[in-house]
């Protein structure tokens, strides 16, 4: 008799919990929705993302949604704290977006390369593509930012072989064959990085600022001055038309400007 | 019961139900927002709020709208007024490493306002781990001074006029030296 009352207590405790569980859970989605309804950052977003977090902190949605606005804001300490807690709960989906946030927001480029490769190793014999793009893409860019041009190259092959082969070679990321033409033109293969600025140009009409941009060096150096100006000459009306390699929030790698184009072909007309 | 009275007490009910439809709307908004204030502590501030009785070189700095202060970034950036090269090129040139030792991220968040001055400064000191760390307060002081020099900006349009925007600068450092300069 006695066990029987211990044990219909049990099952009385335990459905109680999974019941205030359960309306916890559904209460914290409905703040994290409330919280998507108000602009980023400001005072109720930040209030509902809390709540969500206090009644759930199991989900790692508001976490992550948390800290976003102090990535953007400069405020690095409160969005580690909070984009390192997603991780713990789900780190199969947010582990390559912290590293985008390391390479794009703190040029961290070895931390971005450890996150790549953790996910990797999460989830094995797949690409991950953390902000739309393949792992094998960023990490050929965060191997650019180390000056590693080896392994930046090799990773770019690698992404733009696999794009080609499963989409065809004009799904590729342009940027992937700019930023390979830059990491061969920096390592001195001039040859290699006109045959990639070339693939650049190719799929985006020759109206592509960096693309000429960076033609124009090589021909320069070539002593190919007068085919080298016209180039520098269109990549100033391709910037000025607003094609050029640039990113919301931060400066890109390698990013051009108006001045750097202008310096060049003052240099080109006293030649 | 003539016209006038009928049409006295139809407004007197529609106000009524206006008033009531009202009272419930504002309860209702009420509950609302109350419901998603977390127990252990509301959010005093939204994300980028500078305290300016905190903030350094506030005195004598005015926003053109104190309840209405943008992000950099929206919807154009922010700008300072010799470019990104231009700015790079300006703390570089001034910053010397006097044997620091320290690396991290040394961020300086403050406002542009709609005419494109800058004020109301505050420094977050962070290792390269993002965790708080404080910096030699030399490096600090000269970074900060350095900062506090780059005066023209060009201010947010946003909305057919200018507008105060939040902004910051971050620099990565390694060893006392700068390796980065975001955003």
């Amino acid at each position: 008799m006695e066990t029987l009352q211990k044990f219909c207590l049990s099952l009385l405790v335990t459905l109680l919990l999974f019941s205030c569980n359960k309306d916890n859970k559904e209460a914290s989605l409905k703040s994290l929705k409330f919280s998507q309804k108000h602009y980023q950052g400001t005072k109720i977003n930040l209030n509902a993302l809390a709540k969500a977090i206090e009644l759930d902190a199991t989900n790692e949605d508001p976490w992550r949604e948390y800290s976003i606005p102090f990535l953007k804001r400069g405020i690095p300490h409160i969005w580690k704290k909070n984009m390192d807690k997603a991780i713990e709960l789900n780190a199969k989906e947010w582990q390559g977006y912290r590293g985008y946030n390391y390479l794009w927001f703190y040029r961290d480029y070895k931390k971005a390369i450890a996150d790549f490769n953790a996910l990797d190793t999460i989830t094995p014999n797949f690409i991950d593509a953390p902000q739309g793009h393949s792992v094998n893409y960023w990490r050929g860019i965060a191997y650019l930012g180390l000056n590693d041009y080896k392994n930046s190259i090799y990773y770019f092959d690698k992404y733009i072989a696999k794009e080609t082969k499963d989409t065809g070679e004009d799904w590729v990321e342009m940027t992937a064959f700019l930023y390979k033409g830059i990491a061969h033109y920096e390592n001195r293969n001039d040859s290699l990085a006109l045959q990639s600025i070339n693939k650049l140009l190719k799929y985006t009409n020759s109206t592509y600022a960096d693309g000429n941009y960076y033609k124009a060096l090589i021909l320069e150096k070539r002593n190919n001055h007068d085919e080298a100006l016209k180039l520098i000459d269109l990549a100033i009306t391709n910037y000025k038309e607003g094609y050029y390699n640039n990113r919301p929030y931060v400066e890109t790698l390698r990013q051009i400007y108006m001045e750097d184009l202008l310096l060049i072909k003052e240099r080109l007309n006293k030649k | 019961m003539n016209t006038k009275k009928i049409l006295k007490i139809i407004a007197w009910i529609f106000s009524a139900l206006v008033l009531v439809v009202l009272c419930f709307y504002a309860y209702y908004n009420y509950l609302l927002k109350h419901q998603h204030i977390p127990n252990n502590g509301e959010v005093s501030h939204s994300a980028d709020y500078i305290d300016p009785k905190k903030a350094l070189l506030n005195e004598g700095f005015k926003v053109c709208n104190e309840n209405f202060i943008v992000q950099y970034y929206n919807p154009e950036t922010a700008t300072y007024s010799e470019g990104k090269n231009g700015l790079r090129k300006f703390v570089l040139s001034n910053y010397k490493n006097n044997n620091y030792t320290d690396s991290g991220y040394l961020n300086i968040r403050f406002v542009i306002n709609c005419k494109g001055e800058a004020g109301r400064y505050i420094i977050h000191e962070n290792n390269l781990d993002l965790e708080p760390h404080n910096f030699d307060k030399d490096l600090v002081s000269q970074l900060f001074k350095i900062t506090a020099q780059l005066k023209k900006w060009n201010p947010n349009f946003v909305h057919d006029e200018y507008r105060d925007s939040y902004m910051y600068i971050s620099y990565r450092i390694e060893n006392g030296n700068i390796t980065e300069i975001l955003p």
